[in-house]
């Protein structure tokens, strides 16, 4: 008998789920991801308000909602949901940071465009936050063993004004750009509560299939 | 025949009109020819007579495209067949024919004048000749058709640009030519230009450009272009038409399938027109500019276009004009702009001599930004370089700058700066000679080295390449507490950018502040000053030895030597120490060093002269040493003097004195200070005769000794010795005054001194007020001289210490003040109060003759009644009548008796002398007077006392009275019959209840009013008694209580005039003590009320 309760202290350790006791796992950083989320979406109504100023009447009206042309290389926020439902915590992430990589590079683009010194400032501010946003998306995801998506070779989108490209059809574009971002920026809200709920303890797991249920 | 007649006047006429048409000049040629003409006309219609079988040719016309060759046509005659021949024939000098097929023919262009054309079918025999005359003047000028070379659009600019030849090469001439170019918009052919375009011909084919630009842009709409020309040539005497049309070109854009409005981002001027317009193949629903919605015009198809007056300024990311379409918006963004300003306040200059900046300013911002903004480029015409600005952040109004390298061996720069934008350019120039133009940097890396002690180097860096011009440099010099020093230096300069200066004149020891600019030496901009650098020169000897003062202890046998501390530009470093020595002629003592905080030394000498030397030290050297000799020269013949001080000193003069060899000292110290005693001591040249001796330490109010020295063979002799106050104030004490001696009529008041210090002045004088006054009452008043009452003695010998006030009141308070002054003013007040003494004459005086005034009256009122003892006996103190003779009183005993209850007295017919009314009471009433009161009265009152209730009123019995009198043996016999009136209010004092009576007197009327005993004696009074009783009916009041209570109710009295009672019954108050005296005198019967005096009192006695 003691002998018995003697092997099973020594492979104590070895079992893996009690092992895990000290480690926190991906839950808080996904945590901090959503808390960021909010934080560029607030940020970014700010910064909307002043860039939609910039390009003049009528984008800075409240009712002004053009046809979707030309942005066409922007990442879609918008999908289905039941698409957004099933789809997996990896292609969620994926989906998240592939995104962000590419407005990135757009916004950072209308950077370089910008007429006024405020709003560079005001866009670069942005920038930096949106690549902590992109930091933190990897880190959930190699928390959770993900590898990140790999750009292919010249395919690096840019945002840079095509000669062909009038300056009412850039406007458009940076009109788009900035709705898309928002657009992303609550989705990836919605995705990391997602995250997160799934994510906490089972306590936690069995109150949520409970709401679901309720549902 | 009539019909060719009138053909050839018909063509006469033609003639005519052209040649009138061409030229007036040629006109009056025409008329001058009249008559040879109609010769010619008669002589034709000859020939046409001839030929009149068959028709001849006719309406001959020539028209020219190129004056070379004459294009001349005419109609066949009827009846000519297809094949008729004809045969031209032309007097041009020679006579030359030509054959034709046709009916026109190509003939060199005809000399001027006219010329006879004979035109003859061939083979044809029935027709007959014609014969024209043709000149110049019947032929027409009409130019070929221009044609388009080209005709292509700018679609950006909006502009088009037309291509044609002049085909000069087929007119030989150098022609003008007037070409007309019409421009048509849309299918519907509206023209929207038509310009006039003046060339010249040159011989050769020349093609021609033209460009128009349009408000439209040329994509909203198909553009047409035409073209006609007009040959204007002056030696062609025919007539001129313009040329056909050319046929049109046009310009269309060809849309893709995208919708698009133009123009696309098009820069414009603030203020102008635009048109907008939306190529498309939707339903345009509206259109809008910022916010502004616009009037839609239509175009061909779909398109529609905005036109928008008076543009506004852009914002920086442009205008937004925005079409609207059911699912879609097409917009465009115009930027609304200036040209660039002309570029202001363009300067050029070096900091260093490599490299040139221009700065300037933009001036107007153009409201253009991005790819739009001004670009600038700096182009110098000698070297042909140019540089353009790179735009840094946006800099909208500030200074803008370039770089320009410099070129070697370059001096002269001419720049020109050109600025440019979408909406134009402008530029600014400048010439300079870049050496003269120089603002150096500021000097940098400040050093300063030591040369000596009043001696610096200073170096600096200063960056550049400086070897062809000389520096004026400044160095600012400062030191603490002094005013700052510029110094100009000149210095030629170098490659290696390092310069070097000297710096001498400088005080050793000294902490000195150094900064420099720098200029060229022809003048543009110093620069900015270095940063500062302190640096303290090294120490050098101390230039002169302390200034030293001697002074002998009180005892007389040491020599305490002082000496003041150098000042910093004497110590020329930190004092260390001082080394003192003294040398008589046999010997030389020298003291050990004194270090530098102590400033005095003490020397234990005998009384031979000697000569004390001080000097100081520092760690350079020592000073040269300051000699100063102990000898004291005596001066007996010395007086304190007093002086008083001007601003901040105090001023001392003395008489020149040739002895004085060496300096004056003035020594001064607080004179309240015990001896020794020395505060500071000044040195002053031997020539000099007065001085002001100024100190931080002196201050008002305190006396202050000086001691004039001079300097005579090495000694010092006292000269003078003055006390003074740099500013006297006034004594803070007030002095302490005692009073010595008071009398009857003066005091002798006797004060002291006020001690020095508080005293803060010279002192000038005392002020003695006094007044009568008590303690409480003066107290509170200050003595003021202005004051009438106050007496004021100003007591100016201040060696006065006692003061005697005469002439003053005996026994009477004095209010004594007195005070001092200085100059600085009046000091405080000290006051006492002082009572005089009695005057003891005048009080034995006032009280012997009161005694003596007592005495004499006293004698004199006893011999008066002792003379009149009798009559005095008989007025106040008669016989008393014996009531036992009374037989009414027996009569009415009986009545009494009977009716006891009702004891009114009833009026019977009896004569009593006196009524007693007798009632065997205990009560004794209290009576004042003893000697004069009435048994009856007594006994009156007693039974009013005892039975009040029942009114137990003595009254009256006038009608038996009256019998009674008539009985005079009884009156006279006796006398007995008078009745003594007494005071009343004595009689009724023992009740004390004036008042209840009073009352009781109003209530009742009738009651009793017991004042008097009943009336018997006089006849008088008899009468008036009688008088009175037809008013009174039984008891009379004897007063009138209302006249009481008018008067005052406390002091009635009976002096009714009115009444008749009063006298008779009692005139006078119950309240009063006084006598009442009945008025026997008839001549006064109403004086009675003037109450008792002297005269009433005599007055009864002559009737007794």
């Amino acid at each position: 008998m003691l002998a018995c309760l003697c092997t099973v202290l020594w492979h104590l350790p070895a079992v893996p789920a009690l092992n895990r006791t000290g480690d926190p796992g991906p839950g808080p950083s996904i945590q901090k991801t959503y808390d960021l989320t909010r934080y560029l979406e607030h940020q970014l109504r700010s910064l909307a308000g002043t860039y939609l100023n910039y390009l003049g009447p009528p984008f800075n009206e409240p009712d002004f909602n053009p046809p979707r042309l030309g942005a066409e290389t922007l990442p879609r926020a918008t999908v289905n949901l039941d698409v957004w439902q099933n789809l997996s915590d990896k292609l969620r992430l994926t989906q998240n940071y592939e995104a962000y990589s590419h407005l990135l590079c757009y916004l950072r683009g209308l950077n370089r465009q910008a007429a006024t010194a405020e709003l560079r400032r005001s866009l670069a501010h942005f920038c930096t936050s949106l690549q902590g946003l992109l930091g933190s998306i990897a880190g959930v995801m190699a928390a959770l063993g993900y590898p990140l998506p790999q750009p292919l070779p010249g395919t690096e989108p840019t945002w840079s004004p095509d000669p062909a490209h009038s300056d009412f059809l850039q406007k458009m574009d940076d009109f788009w750009l900035l709705k898309e971002l928002q657009t992303w920026l609550w989705r990836s809200a919605k995705d990391f509560n997602r995250l997160k709920k799934k994510m906490q303890p089972p306590a936690a797991a069995v109150t949520l299939r409970l709401e679901a249920h309720g549902f | 025949m009539a019909d060719c007649i009138a053909r050839v006047m018909d063509f006469t006429l033609c003639l005519t009109q052209r040649s009138r048409m061409v030229d007036s000049k040629r006109m009056r040629m025409t008329s001058n020819f009249q008559w040879p003409l109609l010769t010619f006309i008669l002589l034709y219609l000859m020939n046409q007579v001839n030929s009149q079988k068959k028709g001849a040719p006719h309406d001959l016309k020539c028209i020219t495209n190129n004056l070379q060759v004459w294009d001349c046509s005419w109609k066949a005659p009827s009846g000519a067949g297809h094949g008729t021949f004809y045969e031209v024939c032309i007097e041009n000098g020679s006579y030359s024919c030509y054959p034709s097929e046709k009916t026109n023919i190509k003939i060199p262009a005809l000399s001027p004048g006219d010329h006879e054309v004979v035109i003859s079918p061939l083979r044809d025999f029935g027709s007959s000749i014609s014969k024209f005359i043709l000149s110049e003047k019947n032929v027409s000028l009409i130019p070929d058709t221009p044609e388009i070379l080209n005709l292509s659009a700018d679609f950006p600019t909006s502009t088009l640009h037309l291509k044609w030849s002049d085909r000069g090469s087929v007119l030989p001439r150098h022609s003008n030519v007037i070409w007309e170019i019409k421009i048509l918009r849309k299918k519907n052919m509206e023209i929207v230009k038509s310009v006039t375009h003046n060339t010249t011909l040159n011989g050769k084919d020349t093609v021609h450009h033209w460009s128009w630009t349009s408000d439209m842009p040329l994509e909203c709409a198909t553009h047409y272009v035409g073209i006609r020309c007009y040959v204007d040539d002056t030696h062609f005497s025919g007539h001129k038409e313009w040329s056909d049309w050319s046929q049109l070109k046009n310009v269309s854009w060809s849309p893709d399938s995208q919708t698009k409005v133009f123009p696309q981002d098009k820069v414009i001027l603030v203020g102008s027109d635009v048109i907008v317009c939306c190529v498309t193949r939707d339903n345009v629903s509206s259109a809008q500019i910022g916010l502004t919605k616009c009037p839609l015009i239509h175009l061909d198809g779909k398109n529609v276009a905005i036109k928008i007056h008076n543009i506004s300024v852009s914002a920086s990311s442009g205008t937004n004009v925005v079409f609207t379409t059911e699912d879609n918006i097409y917009g465009t963004v115009l930027f609304a702009g200036y040209p660039p300003d002309i570029p202001q306040k363009l300067n050029c200059e070096t900091y260093d001599l490599k490299e040139i900046v221009c700065s300037w300013n933009p001036g107007r911002p153009t409201a253009l930004v991005g790819p739009r903004v001004t670009s600038y480029t700096l182009f110098e015409s000698f070297s042909g370089k140019n540089v353009r600005f790179k735009r840094t952040e946006a800099s909208t109004n500030e200074s803008h700058q370039l770089f320009f390298q410099m070129l070697p061996n370059q001096e002269i720069y001419n720049f020109t700066l050109n600025a440019h934008n979408p909406l134009g350019q402008s530029e600014s120039m400048i010439l300079v000679n870049i050496t003269e133009k120089v603002y150096p940097h500021s000097p940098t890396s400040v050093k300063v080295k030591d040369v000596n002690s009043t001696a610096v180097t200073l170096s600096w860096r200063l960056p550049g390449n400086f070897a062809k011009i000389k520096f004026l440099c400044q160095i600012e010099i400062n030191k603490t507490n002094s005013i700052q020093e510029l110094r100009n230096v000149t210095i030629k300069g170098v490659e290696n950018s390092s310069y070097l200066v000297a710096v001498d004149k400088l005080n050793p020891y000294t902490i000195y502040t150094f900064r420099i600019r720098c200029s060229t030496e022809t003048f543009w901009k110093w620069s900015k000053w270095s940063n500062e650098k302190q640096y303290l020169t090294t120490e050098a000897i101390p230039s002169k030895g302390p200034d030293t003062w001697r002074e002998w202890s009180s005892d007389g046998k040491n020599l305490i030597i002082y000496w003041k501390p150098l000042p910093v530009n004497e110590a020329n470093g930190k004092i260390l120490s001082y080394n003192v020595s003294c040398s008589s002629d046999e010997e030389t003592q020298s003291l050990s060093e004194i270090p530098d905080p102590q400033h005095k030394a003490e020397l234990q000498l005998d009384k031979n002269d000697y000569i004390i030397s001080v000097v100081a030290k520092n760690s350079v050297g020592s000073s040269p040493p300051s000699k100063i000799a102990s000898m004291e020269i005596p001066n007996d013949d010395l007086k304190i003097e007093q002086a008083v001080g001007m601003g901040n000193g105090i001023p001392l003069t003395w008489n020149y004195d040739p002895n004085m060899t060496c300096d004056y000292v003035i020594k001064w110290c607080n004179s309240s200070r015990s001896e020794p005693c020395l505060m500071d001591w000044k040195k002053v040249p031997s020539n000099s005769t007065a001085t002001v001796i100024e100190s931080d330490q002196f201050r008002p109010g305190v006396r202050y000794h000086f001691f004039l020295y001079g300097c005579r063979n090495q000694g010092y002799q006292l000269l003078r010795s003055i006390i003074g106050y740099i500013e006297e104030l006034a004594p803070i004490v007030a002095p302490n005054f005692t009073v010595e001696d008071t009398s009857a009529d003066s005091i002798l008041v006797k004060w002291e001194d006020i001690p020095v210090e508080e005293l803060r002045g010279f002192l000038r004088g005392y002020l003695f007020y006094f007044e009568k006054g008590e303690r409480d009452t003066s107290k509170m008043r200050s003595l003021e001289s202005g004051r009438s009452d106050v007496k004021v003695k100003n007591i100016t010998d201040i060696s006065q210490k006692t003061l005697r006030i005469a002439d003053l009141q005996g026994k009477t308070s004095y209010h004594l003040v007195l005070r001092a002054y200085t100059d600085g003013g009046m000091g405080p007040e000290k006051s006492m109060f002082v009572v005089t003494k009695e005057n003891s004459v005048g009080l034995i005086i006032a009280i012997l003759i009161p005694v003596a005034v007592a005495i004499i009256v006293g004698v004199v009122t006893s011999i008066l009644c002792y003379r009149k003892r009798e009559w005095i006996k008989e007025t106040f103190y008669p016989d008393i009548p014996n009531p036992e003779n009374c037989k009414a009183l027996q009569f009415q005993k009986s009545v009494c008796q009977g009716n006891s209850t009702l004891k009114t007295l009833e009026m019977n017919p009896c004569t009593p002398n006196s009524v007693e009314v007798l009632e065997t009471r205990s009560i004794v009433p209290k009576i004042e007077d003893t000697e004069i009161i009435s048994p009856v009265a007594e006994h009156l009152e007693d039974s009013s006392d005892a039975e009040p209730e029942n009114h137990v009123v003595v009254s009256y019995c006038p009608p038996v009275i009256e019998e009674e009198i008539a009985n005079p043996g009884l009156d006279e016999g006796g006398g007995t019959s008078q009745v003594i009136y007494i005071d009343i209010q004595s009689m009724y004092q023992p009740q004390a209840k004036p008042e209840e009576e009073q009352e009781n007197d109003a209530v009742g009327g009738a009651g009793y009013k017991p004042q008097m005993h009943l009336p018997v004696t006089s006849t008088v009074e008899d009468l008036a008694a009688d008088d009175d009783l037809e008013k009174t009916a039984g008891y009379r009041p004897q007063a009138n209580v209302n006249t009481w209570n008018l008067v005052s109710p406390d002091s009635p009295r009976s002096t009714d005039s009115n009444s008749e009672i009063v006298s008779f019954g009692s005139p006078c108050s119950i309240n009063s003590r006084q006598f009442l005296i009945p008025p026997k005198d008839e001549d006064s019967p109403k004086s009675n009320g003037g109450g008792w005096s002297f005269t009433n009192f005599f007055q009864n006695k002559p009737n007794d």
